[in-house]
């Protein structure tokens, strides 16, 4: 009796690797978890691999470079770690993204998506502030959302900031609130034209090339200009923001910062 | 037996009409006529076509007709629109012969269209191995013709001919082992019976060369290095052995002066990019002009632009040729801006330096010397830390064609007053894989920045006019006998510039990049001019 259930247990054991073995090999990748490799030695790995492979087109600390897009704050075309490692593999096609080396291991793949994921990294970090009373500062006394959308609600005159806790981080909102005038991206530049008549208008640069402009005014009115219909136009590349952050009391502004940067894209 | 006699008299009497086609009505004579070695020599005595990547041989990139001119261009209207089913952004300089137009797709395709249409004939699909190691999108910029067949470079690091009337491939010939990074983009250069090409993967070690293939067979007939072996003096220029993987591509089209049995070639950075460490020496011959005999490929002269880069200056420019008067003498001139923000003119039977000034924002040299070589600035290497310095690493211009009018006696060329923080890293080659040594990352957003055409006297590389471009160009030029200078832009434009004053007379979006150059020919008496946006090659024409 002993003997025979010895020989039913490895006679299972037999079968059950056997079917390991047949049972068709999932793909490898696929199954891979990114976060086997999501050490701070692979996340140096992983950069290491960018630099040489990646940083060419993407600019050596993924912020965008000639030939590819900013990596930093999210991307257009995938949300998973696994659709991240398909674009990293096997390129894009119909565009210049093109995949890492073939010699390149699976492994060091994963290493190059923690490397990507630690730029996007929106930390769960706790926040003196009280988002509930953010989001009302946000719409009354801040006169925030005169200028800015959540979800819908709210104006034009700045970005939508319905996900900008994806985008920014604590400290950069707070110098965002406090410090508006540095780095100011071109879309939010003013450009003041003068017509042929002498009269002005002004509005943000919502779109400039050689030959015209396209400007958004202070009423919301679009507007497109020829530049070689108008008498003039002049770039003015400080921000419109009222520095509001700097008359808000400090444990307001933690509120905005706390409810700033829980607008993120609802999970499903 | 009989027939293939009365055929080749049939040929040689049709070879003399190519020239009356415009007069002849349409349709009464066959399209196409065989390119012979001569009429290529010859090129600029018939406008109506283009039959080489850069017009002519010596690679102004002029049109001789003047149709359409500086006083009618703004009645230009579009002709056709030939979608190319890749999405891309195409390089593609289509080449025209006697009413059919050659074009090179993504990845490397190329189809044949009725020139008064765009309406297709033929279409040879290139196949691929699916382990490419492509550095910088699946480009190609074009074919070349002999006789009745084009020559056309491929992403797999082939040369294929193909039957112009029929599409048919007629040879295909590995140049090196796309696997070890080695890739091919540009249109090739026919010098006499021969194919003169060049290679990519400059930033993947490779070792450079230009190379010449029998145009019938396919057999190469000579090879010459971009990086000299050890049996050479200039091979010690590199320090240990790092000329093995020193890169030095070649990856553009040259020029050939047929009274010299010259051809010019210009060759790329010195690999790894950014780290200079590993390959201490001058690094003969990246970064430079090349002169090479056309009949034996052995070097008269060279002249390196950038010894020992560091910052991905590749010297590849396509060479312009032409002949002017200098302090009374007639000179036989090269003329070159170069990616690291220096216009020269240089003698091109000697390799002579004669002038050189910056024709962009540069922050790396303090000048260059009385034989032409950079004094360099102090502290404008790239560094772990990282460094601004201009130009950027896409260069004050890069490889799109600049241009030269005969009528104005001006080159013109696309600028770019830009910066770069380069950065330097430690690096080991592996065979297929990049190797740059670092990277670099732009300081500011691009529209702090911005592009101009400038037109440059070549006798002392004065800036006689500029066109500022907003906010980037990399968009090639191509000037007319109607004294006007065409271009494009990063958004899509594509616009018409005076030659002489550079005041803009027209314009259009054509909604998408332009990374190409112009062309210009002309069927049945009509002026026409093309250029690829986005994925799409447009041509216009004067409204009737
Ligand atoms: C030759 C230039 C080039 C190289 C090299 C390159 N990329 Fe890209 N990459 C691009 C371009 C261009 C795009 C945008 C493609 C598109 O959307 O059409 C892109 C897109 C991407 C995207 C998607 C971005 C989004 O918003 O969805 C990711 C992720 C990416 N690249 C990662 C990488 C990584 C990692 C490497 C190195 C292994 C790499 N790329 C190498 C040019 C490049
Ligand atoms: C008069 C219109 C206006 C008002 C009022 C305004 N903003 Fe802004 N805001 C802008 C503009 C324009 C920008 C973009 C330019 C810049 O960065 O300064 C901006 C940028 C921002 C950004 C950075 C967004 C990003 O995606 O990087 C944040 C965060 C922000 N605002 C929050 C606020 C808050 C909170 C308030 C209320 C206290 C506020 N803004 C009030 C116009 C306004």
């Amino acid at each position: 009796m002993p003997m025979r259930s010895l020989w039913t247990i490895t006679a299972t054991a037999l079968l059950a690797s056997l079917c390991l073995i047949t049972t068709p090999a999932a793909p490898r990748a696929q199954e891979l978890n990114a976060h086997e490799f999501t050490t701070p030695l692979d996340i140096r790995m992983g950069e290491r691999l960018f630099q040489q492979q990646c940083g060419r087109c993407h600019g050596i600390d993924a912020g965008g470079g000639e030939l590819g897009p900013d990596l930093t704050s999210g991307y257009r075309t995938v949300s998973t770690d696994a659709g991240l490692f398909d674009i990293i593999r096997n390129g894009l096609p119909n565009s210049q993204m093109i995949g890492i080396s073939r010699a390149s291991t699976d492994q060091s793949v994963w290493m190059v998506v923690s490397y990507l994921n630690s730029l996007n990294e929106t930390p769960d970090v706790n926040l003196p502030g009280n988002a509930t009373n953010g989001e009302q500062l946000f719409a009354g006394k801040g006169n925030c959302s005169s200028c800015h959308m959540v979800n819908g609600q709210g104006g034009r005159r700045g970005q939508d900031l319905s996900r900008v806790g994806e985008r920014r981080d604590p400290d950069e909102l707070r110098s965002d609130l406090q410090n508006p005038d540095e780095e100011v991206p071109p879309r939010w530049w003013t450009l003041r034209v003068t017509r042929q008549d002498g009269s002005v208008v002004q509005g943000l640069r919502m779109g400039e090339d050689t030959f015209s402009m396209r400007i958004m005014d202070a009423d919301e009115n679009l507007w497109s200009f020829a530049k070689d219909s108008v008498q003039s136009y002049e770039r003015i590349t400080a921000s419109t923001m009222p520095a509001t952050g700097r008359t808000l009391t400090s444990s307001e502004l933690d509120d905005l910062i706390a409810y700033l940067y829980s607008l993120r894209r609802e999970e499903s | 037996m009989q027939r293939l006699t009365i055929g080749l008299a049939l040929l040689i009497a049709a070879v003399p009409v190519h020239g009356q086609e415009s007069e002849s009505t349409p349709g009464s004579t066959p399209l196409f006529s065989p390119v012979t070695w001569e009429r290529l020599v010859n090129a600029a005595d018939e406008p109506e076509n283009w039959l080489m990547y850069s017009g002519t041989l010596d690679s102004q990139h002029y049109s001789g007709l003047d149709q359409v001119h500086n006083r009618n261009v703004g009645e230009l209207e579009l002709k056709w629109a030939y979608q190319i089913p890749q999405l891309d952004r195409s390089e593609t300089v289509p080449v025209v012969v006697d009413g059919v137009m050659f074009i090179t797709e993504a990845p490397s395709n190329v189809v044949a269209v009725d020139a008064e249409t765009g309406l297709q004939y033929w279409r040879y699909n290139h196949e691929l191995p699916d382990d490419l190691r492509i550095c910088c999108g699946r480009n190609n910029r074009g074919v070349a013709i002999l006789g009745d067949t084009l020559y056309m470079s491929t992403l797999d690091a082939h040369l294929v001919a193909i039957d112009a009337r029929s599409g048919n491939l007629l040879w295909n010939a590995e140049t090196a082992d796309h696997r070890a990074g080695y890739s091919k983009t540009a249109a090739p250069l026919i010098v006499k019976d021969q194919v003169v090409t060049g290679i990519a993967g400059g930033e993947f070690g490779i070792r450079g060369f230009v190379d010449s293939y029998d145009a019938a067979s396919g057999d190469r007939a000579w090879r010459a290095w971009t990086i000299p072996g050890p049996d050479h003096p200039d091979n010690q220029t590199w320090a240990g052995d790092s000329w093995r993987t020193g890169g030095s591509a070649s990856w553009i089209t040259g020029s050939y002066d047929p009274d010299l049995d010259l051809v010019y070639w210009g060759t790329g950075n010195p690999g790894p990019d950014w780290n200079g460490d590993v390959r201490l020496g001058d690094n003969l011959y990246s970064d430079s002009a090349l002169a090479l005999n056309g009949t034996t490929g052995n070097m008269e002269w060279y002249f390196q632009f950038t010894p020992w880069d560091v910052h991905d200056w590749d010297a590849i420019q396509v060479p312009i040729l032409a002949d002017l008067e200098i302090d009374g003498e007639m000179r036989k001139l090269m003329m070159w801006a170069n990616r690291n923000a220096f216009y020269y003119t240089l003698d091109r039977e000697t390799g002579e330096f004669l002038v050189g000034k910056p024709f962009a924002k540069q922050t790396w040299a303090e000048g260059l010397d009385s034989n032409g070589r950079p004094i360099r600035a102090p502290n404008k290497l790239p560094t772990p830390e990282g460094n601004i310095v201009s130009p950027p690493v896409g260069g004050g211009t890069n490889w799109f064609s600049p241009a030269y009018s005969p009528r104005t006696e001006l080159f013109y060329v696309q600028a770019y007053d830009g910066e770069d923080i380069f950065y330097k890293r430690d690096e080991d080659y592996v065979e297929g894989d990049q190797f740059t040594g670092g990277g670099s990352q732009r300081p500011l957003p691009i529209e702090n920045y911005q592009s101009a055409i400038r037109a440059i006297d070549p006798r002392t590389g004065d800036i006689r006019w500029e066109y500022e471009i907003q906010p980037r160009s990399t968009a090639g030029i191509m000037t007319t006998a109607g004294d006007l200078v065409f271009s494009g832009s990063v958004d899509g434009f594509f616009y018409a510039l005076d030659a002489v004053s550079g005041e803009e007379l027209w314009h259009i979006n054509l909604g998408r990049r332009i990374h190409t150059a112009p062309m210009s020919y002309s069927v049945n008496g009509k002026q026409h001019v093309t250029v690829a946006a986005g994925n799409v090659v447009y041509t216009f024409a004067l409204n009737e």
